[in-house]
């Protein structure tokens, strides 16, 4: 090989090319950390607060017509250091004492709502291919080439600048004021700090403020790259700052800063040099022209998998993290065999009254609304599994439910295959993707579940959706994805109201499955899990193999739905169906609603397609007052609600985890019983513990309130 | 007469400190052993060893000769190592004897997917009475449905330790159990884990604070102090010993 004299050229080129986005990248990486490090807080929402800045600076811009300055300054120093404020005293100090899990869950659903609302509140609307201006006039357009190899444009310039100054403020904060010093002190322990009369509160206020100004710059400097200003690209973004953190194991700002420079720079250098086999290999083509966008994916499984010590990090954290009682916990409710039966019997009564009036009258547009609600239902019992059973956060169903739509369209494109066996085939591949990703995955647990899970859906969603025998490649993008209906026997199930039964009888039967599950060894061995990892494997329990059937059988359940959701709209539709922010919300909403029952998985099901229809469209009241002009004014309501609300309704998974459901019923439940037994518990106990409210706490003999 | 449970030379490392230097210790079958040294000499590290928690820098772990120190945490408890914990690990959402419940089936071996979707997995009334027989023992009969968070915590260390009874253990680790128990529960506890010890017969080593408890209780006792084993012998005589005075009762004089 012949060393080529531009080499060096070409090397200094990508280091140049590689440092703007590394800025910024830096940028979002200290400012997570910042928040990581003052209130524990793994804020996934970080991306949304971004979101907010870049969106209300394009706005005035664009639509107000205001000068860059008094835009960045109402977008930037005030409203992004104000949503931090608000999130903090609103939210999270109100979580101080949750898990780690619970804050994480909840960062989840604000990513979803805090978005939505903005648009609603401002009503901004994402004009496509519309790309957002810079902070500099005609940013841009006017280059500068200092070095004569690489030209920077006015914006990466400004960029550059404010990153310095911003970072190098960040760290004089540290070194010479005393709320630096208060900061760190709080970051080890923010009980401790109290105790030597510095309010905690307020710190961590000051620390959100100020990340949130961090992710407020970031926003406004990051989105001239992108073409349209849209909320997914902004959670994206929080993903890549978690990668360049997660080099300096999340709690180091200096390590975060080189994190995020380093990455731009690894991405620019990949692009510049990585070979070109794509003549001997033209399978690969897919793979080099996306793998670089998906390099903080990668860095960021990489570092999860191979460097254990990480998630010590927040361990060792807080010296008297135990010192506050548990979050008051209601207790289970055991069951009473009757109450079952009669509450199922009443279950299946009003599905099949509803199921007679939708097969009986509904049009094409109801039946088809239904159907999705049915097999929406059915992904997220995927769910019910992995976060209700198992007590993992996975963010890559979206992945698992798309690699049984892609199956199906695969074997049936390629091999000519019967749809249904499709559909099995396309479960069980999955179910084994499902696996493989648990192997490296085993040993993590609480968030690192959740982040892993997630680089790996953005992973799949760069890199695997591309590639022909997964997405069908390019010529996919040409002929669509077509998805046929089964046939079986006599019946042709292109007609939609026997493809709703179809449906429907898979759904029960997947229902049934997941309730024997429950009730069976592995359930048992799951919820044991999920309580105590150590205590589990004291008896003999080995945590990595019953995560693996976790996976398996929740990536089993997610894949066959998937499969369905493609039969019924006929196309795999992958972005606006499978994406890694769409998968989100499916979280969202199971957990909100409750993510350890059936029933919870069946309503979210159905709230998810039929809430905006029933409700927001005002369908509803149509239906009641049968005229369609004495409907109010304020119907249809937008559809946005639906994220603000069950976005929101995560906050209360911090305490309930057992979701709004069957937190309902825990109540209702212990009234009954604290009216029946009037004085305290029945349990011959001394101190209760872990129930800190004594008069909630259930007895056994009153369960068949439970209704 | 080979010792049934044996650990040589454990020795381990965190960042500079030396929390366990060198220990080695056996105990026979159905004796009763303790572990007793003040805060910080390296008790729980040392059990968390044994179990596979932690993994030692050096040292090996034997259970009736065979060799376990490679061995993931739950096939050690498969062994027959079981154990109880300081800080509670017991399992929210389910009832009292859900936790025996789970324990029995795993030491049965009867799962599987299959079994579970056909509704095999669901519990046999040869599986509850055993269960039930344990709870019995453990003075827990009346709580068997209760939820465990409506238990007192005297209660919660008896639910662990009829949870590690499930698994057929040669020998059980008991973790501090009186901590955060006042007198009168501890005595309890101790009458009920000596029953329940002579019912069963494994061996038990305890590591304990409370010396009124560890001397009524153990026949012999390994003292640790900071991460070095520096006396063992019959109970009383280690109790009476002035370097045991010196390193760990002297702590403690002021507050009794």
């Amino acid at each position: 090989m012949v060393i080529d004299a531009a080499i060096g050229t070409d090397l200094f080129q990508a280091l140049l090319q590689g440092v703007p986005p590394g800025a910024v990248y830096a940028l979002v990486a200290v400012g997570f950390v910042l928040t990581y490090k003052t209130s524990g807080v793994f804020n996934l929402a970080f991306g949304a607060q971004a979101y907010v800045s870049a969106a209300l600076f394009f706005m005035a811009v664009e639509n107000w017509g205001w000068s860059a300055l008094p835009a960045f300054v109402l977008s930037v120093v005030i409203v992004a250091p104000a949503l931090g404020l608000a999130l903090e005293r609103l939210i999270f100090r109100y979580l101080r004492t949750a898990g780690a899990v619970p804050k994480l869950v909840v960062t989840i659903g604000l990513s979803v709502a805090i978005p939505a609302l903005f648009d609603l509140i401002v009503s901004f609307k994402a004009v496509a291919g519309k790309t957002p201006q810079g902070i500099m006039p005609d940013g841009s357009n006017v280059f500068y080439d200092p070095f004569g190899v690489y030209p920077f444009s006015r914006n990466e310039l400004a960029a550059m600048v404010i990153v310095l100054v911003a970072t190098a403020g960040l760290g004089a904060l540290f070194k010479f004021s005393a709320l630096g010093l208060q900061m760190q002190a709080v970051v080890e322990s923010p009980r401790m700090t109290e105790l030597n009369g510095i309010a905690a509160d307020r710190v961590s206020a000051f620390a959100w403020m100020l990340s949130s100004l961090f992710a407020g710059l970031a926003g406004v400097l990051i989105a001239p790259r992108f073409n349209t200003l849209v909320a997914p690209d902004y959670f994206n973004l929080v993903v890549v700052a978690i990668a360049a953190a997660a080099i300096g194991k999340l709690v180091s700002l200096p390590k975060a800063l080189a994190g995020g420079l380093g990455l731009g720079v690894l991405i620019a250098l990949l692009n510049t040099f990585m070979p070109r086999w794509v003549e001997t290999l033209p399978w690969l083509e897919p793979i080099q022209d996306n793998v670089t966008p998906a390099i903080p994916f990668i860095v960021l499984f990489a570092v999860l998998v191979f460097v254990p010590s990480i998630r010590r990090a927040t361990d060792a954290g807080d010296p008297l993290a135990d010192v506050d009682p548990p979050a008051q916990s209601l207790g289970a409710i055991v069951k009473d065999r009757r109450a079952v039966i009669i509450t199922t019997a009443v279950w299946v009564a009003v599905l099949v009254a509803i199921g007679g009036v939708v097969f009986s009258r509904g049009d094409q547009r109801w039946l088809f609304l239904v159907t999705q609600a049915v097999v929406l239902a059915i992904i997220f019992l995927s769910i019910t599994v992995m976060t209700g059973l198992a007590g993992q956060i996975s963010l890559c169903q979206g992945a698992f439910a798309a690699v049984g739509a892609f199956t199906v369209f695969q074997m049936v494109e390629r091999y000519n295959m019967p749809v249904t066996g499709a559909a099995i085939i396309g479960g069980f591949v999955a179910a084994a993707v499902g696996a493989v990703l648990s192997l490296p995955i085993r040993r993590l647990g609480g968030i690192w579940t959740a982040i892993a899970t997630l680089a790996f859906a953005y992973f799949f969603d760069a890199v695997l959706v591309r590639l022909p025998f997964v997405g069908g490649g390019e010529k996919a993008l040409l002929a669509g994805t077509d998805v046929p209906r089964p046939v079986i026997g006599p019946w042709d199930f292109e007609n939609d109201k026997l493809f709703l039964g179809l449906c429907i009888v898979v759904l029960v039967l997947v229902a049934l499955a997941v309730r024997q599950i429950q009730g069976g060894t592995l359930g048992r061995v799951l919820v044991a899990l999920r309580g105590s990892e150590v205590g589990a494997a004291s008896i003999g329990i080995s945590p990595a193999r019953a995560r693996l059937m976790a996976f398996a059988i929740s990536a089993f359940i997610a894949g066959l739905g998937g499969a369905l959701l493609a039969m019924l709209a006929g196309d795999v539709n992958y972005g606006a169906t499978f994406s890694p922010f769409v998968a989100l919300f499916w979280v969202v909403i199971v957990v909100t609603i409750g993510s350890r029952t059936v029933s919870g998985a069946i309503i979210a099901g159905a709230a998810f397609t039929l809430f905006d229809a029933v409700i927001l469209k005002g369908a509803f009241l149509e239906w009641i007052l049968r005229d369609k002009d004495l409907v109010p004014g304020i119907f249809p309501i937008s559809p946005k609600w639906i994220f603000v609300l069950f976005g929101l309704g995560t906050i209360q998974y911090a305490r309930h985890p057992e979701g709004a459901l069957e937190h309902r019923r825990r109540r209702i439940a212990a009234k009954r019983a604290k009216k029946a037994e009037g004085a305290g518990p029945s349990a011959g106990g001394d101190a209760v513990i872990d129930v800190s409210d004594p008069p909630e706490a259930i007895t056994v003999n009153e369960a068949e309130a439970v209704t | 007469m080979s010792a049934l449970l044996r650990v040589e030379g454990a020795t381990k490392r965190f960042a500079g400190i030396m929390a366990l230097e060198d220990v080695s210790i056996s105990v026979d079958a159905g004796e009763r052993v303790g572990l007793i040294g003040p805060n910080g000499a390296g008790k729980t590290t040392f059990f968390n060893c044994m179990l596979g928690v932690i993994t030692m820098d050096r040292g090996r772990v034997e259970l009736e000769g065979a060799d376990l120190t490679n061995r993931p945490v739950y096939d050690r408890a498969k062994a027959g190592i079981g154990r109880t914990f300081q800080r509670l690990e017991l399992f929210p959402d389910t009832t009292v004897r859900d936790h025996l419940f789970v324990a029995e089936r795993i030491r049965r071996g009867h799962g599987g997917l299959w079994r579970d979707i056909l509704g095999l997995g669901r519990p046999r009334a040869d599986e509850i009475a055993r269960c039930d027989e344990v709870l019995e023992l453990l003075r827990l009969g009346d709580l068997a449905e209760e939820p465990i968070e409506r238990l007192s915590l005297g209660q919660c260390r008896l639910v662990e330790v009829g949870r590690a009874l499930m698994t057929d253990p040669k020998v059980l680790l008991l973790d501090e159990p009186s901590s955060g128990l006042d007198r009168a529960e501890t005595d309890a506890l101790a009458v009920t884990l000596r029953e329940v010890q002579a019912e069963h017969g494994f061996a038990i080593l305890l590591v304990e604070h409370d010396v009124e408890l560890v001397s009524s209780f153990t026949e012999r006792s390994y003292v640790l102090d900071f991460g070095k084993l520096i006396l063992d012998g019959p109970t009383a005589d280690v109790l009476a010993s002035d370097v045991v005075r010196a390193a760990y009762l002297g702590d403690l004089e002021p507050a009794s």
